[in-house]
């Protein structure tokens, strides 16, 4: 059956005038068999095997945007969690690793590349402490790397020494790239129930249960959500909203299959899945604060925008598992603050909040993103912050994450902007209360009684 | 020896006028520096060194294998491009786009058009011939009108059938 003028317009539109795009093609790289006793050995064989695996990615990218007529904006890679390649070392000092990881990136073309990684949701390793360690030189010596912990998840709890403990590599990440407004911390991030097939940086890495080599794709389109939204206008109910939502989703997600398909086919490799969020960025319409005041909020952070925004996430993930029998990932709404115009206006016009921006994450697909807090929080106050979102995550089962930016000089209600992708923040107010009994206690909160499931 | 990577320190150790090297073998570039130095020759199963194909892993084969099974909404018959003109009415732009078609042979399978006050757009599905290059065509069409003038956006036809059909 030919396409009508309506499907074909309908498509187009959201390519020209509704910033839809293939966020990211992510090729995953296990490099287990990088560990080596010699750690010049260990990285010698990271970089070359990123490059041996990634040297075409770009390529193939530019090649598929070319033949389909669609823009791929990024192109990335997502590696096991160093901490695991690096053990053999037996090294205290893994910045070596981000080192050859970032000379890797750099080799192949990208901009970012994810996994300087550990998992310490119930202890550390040795490799792992060491790797926590080296993360503020690691970030502020590197360009492209990112890195993740996990600090918590449903079957293990949190825990809370490395709760504390990465509150101060994020502490100190911020002072090391202070001249950046602790830039640093935008490529640093921590986990509840981290998701091993995350192809959105800063959390990218690959699990143990991964393949070889797999090509994950992200998809995003706030702004063809928003605008379908518009068209639908104020009169329809909730129903329609949700259903008009998930058609969008089903449309955009349709896409990634497309593209994951394609790309996975012409790298040789496996396709992983589809990571279908809508992940704002900083350009006019492409926001989902947006999206929560089409669905009815007068600003987001108003009464009303929770529940606004469990429909949009709730609908997103159902028009996404429709159309493709990969997805994965985070799938879902993402809330970056400073990424997305219509959050800035929230906090600026003081509709938004840290507690309410907490409450949102309960039903949003990360968690708190992109958070500017000020330069002289306590290590304490961070790890309650951090604490208070790793025990959404771990409770309801779900993936929570902080991405948290302590912004060296500034206070409650100051502005820092980041330029780029990573946007203007509005430092927030994490209150004048603090939790310092709380965190000194130290320990492991256990794991809830919904983890028992065997 | 089997190993998956050569580094500088096994260049170092192994030493001698040359290293035999296993098909799959990938050589730091490191080891390669350190060979050169030392005028150690790195010795694949096809005579000096190149970097192999990448083993992309024991899934990669199942996966190549189950591509082509995916159920995939079937092809419009005929239809390789869609291409989509907007912009100010003037005479000739018809000419000008069926011309970049001919050109490339594309045949026509089905043009509309509307007119609002002094603007237009035109979708055209073309038929594309057997191995010609996607690429080439679209860059010729949408190198056509400019600002002020028409817009010429050209897309694969899978994007549509992905989209819009099941």
């Amino acid at each position: 059956m030919p396409f009508t003028d309506h499907e074909i317009l309908e498509t187009v539109r959201m390519f020209e005038l509704e910033t839809f795009d293939i966020r990211t093609t992510t090729l995953g790289i296990n490099l287990l068999d990088c560990a080596d006793p010699d750690l010049e050995s260990s990285c010698e064989k990271v970089y070359a095997k990123i490059v041996h695996h990634g040297r075409n990615l770009v390529e193939m990218a530019g090649g598929i945007e070319a033949d389909l007529g669609i823009p791929i904006i990024n192109k990335r890679v997502a590696t096991t969690p160093m901490a695991l390649v690096a053990a053999a070392s037996g090294s205290k000092d893994l910045v070596p690793f981000a080192r050859a990881m970032d000379a890797a990136a750099a080799e192949i073309g990208i901009d970012y590349i994810g996994g300087f990684t550990a998992y310490v949701h119930k202890g550390y390793s040795n490799a792992d402490h060491a790797l926590v360690e080296s993360i503020p030189e690691a970030l502020a010596s590197t360009a492209r790397v990112c890195s993740s912990v996990s600090l918590a998840t449903t079957k293990a709890g949190i825990n809370m020494d490395a709760v504390s403990h990465f509150s101060k590599v994020v502490l100190e990440t911020a002072r090391l790239t202070a001249s950046e407004g602790g830039l640093g911390c935008a490529k640093l991030v921590c986990f509840s129930n981290p998701v091993e097939d995350n192809p959105f940086i800063a959390g990218a890495h690959i699990g143990i249960g991964e393949p070889e080599t797999v090509l994950n794709v992200g998809v995003s389109g706030p702004g063809v959500v928003r605008s379908a939204l518009e068209r639908l206008g104020p009169e329809a109910d909730l129903l329609a909203v949700a259903e008009t939502i998930k058609r969008t989703a089903f449309k955009i997600t349709r896409m990634g299959e497309l593209v994951g398909r394609e790309a996975a086919r012409r790298m040789g490799t496996v396709f992983g899945i589809v990571d279908v969020s809508l992940a704002p960025t900083p350009a006019v319409g492409d926001s989902v604060a947006d999206i929560l005041e089409l669905i009815g909020v007068e600003r987001t952070g108003a009464p009303g925008t929770t529940a606004a925004l469990a429909l949009l996430t709730d609908a997103v993930k159902k028009g996404g598992a429709m159309a493709s029998s990969s997805v994965g990932g985070l799938s879902g709404a993402f809330i970056p603050v400073s990424e997305d115009a219509g959050m800035i206006r929230a906090v600026e016009e003081g509709a938004l909040s840290l507690a309410k921006l907490e409450a949102m994450t309960t039903v949003c697909s990360v968690g708190l993103d992109m958070v500017a807090v000020p330069g002289n929080t306590s290590q304490a106050t961070l790890a309650g912050i951090i604490a208070d979102e790793m025990a959404i995550g771990m409770v309801n089962q779900k993936t929570t994450a902080v991405r948290a930016i302590p912004v060296p000089g500034k206070g409650p209600g100051e502005t820092h902007d980041w330029g780029g992708l990573l946007g203007t923040a509005i430092v927030q107010d994490p209150g004048r209360f603090g939790s310092e009994v709380f965190h000194s206690r130290g320990g492991r909160i256990p794991a809830p009684l919904q983890s028992y499931r065997n | 020896m089997t190993k998956r990577f050569l580094t500088a320190e096994d260049v170092r150790r192994l030493g001698g006028p040359e290293i035999l090297l296993e098909a799959e073998t990938v050589v730091t570039p490191q080891a390669a520096e350190a060979a050169a130095t030392a005028g150690v020759r790195l010795i694949g199963p096809a005579g000096a060194y190149a970097p192999p194909v990448p083993d992309r892993g024991p899934d990669a084969a199942r996966a190549k294998a189950s591509l082509p099974m995916l159920p995939e909404p079937s092809a419009t018959d005929g239809v390789g491009l869609v291409v989509t003109v907007v912009g100010r009415n003037r005479p000739g732009v018809l000419a000008e786009i069926t011309a970049a078609l001919a050109s490339h042979e594309c045949d026509v399978a089905d043009i509309s058009q509307r007119n609002v006050g002094g603007y237009f757009h035109t979708v055209f599905t073309c038929a594309v011939p057997p191995g010609r290059d996607f690429g080439s065509i679209k860059d010729s069409l949408q190198c056509l009108g400019g600002e002020g003038d028409y817009v010429v956006r050209v897309m694969h036809e899978s994007v549509f059938r992905f989209m819009h059909r099941v």
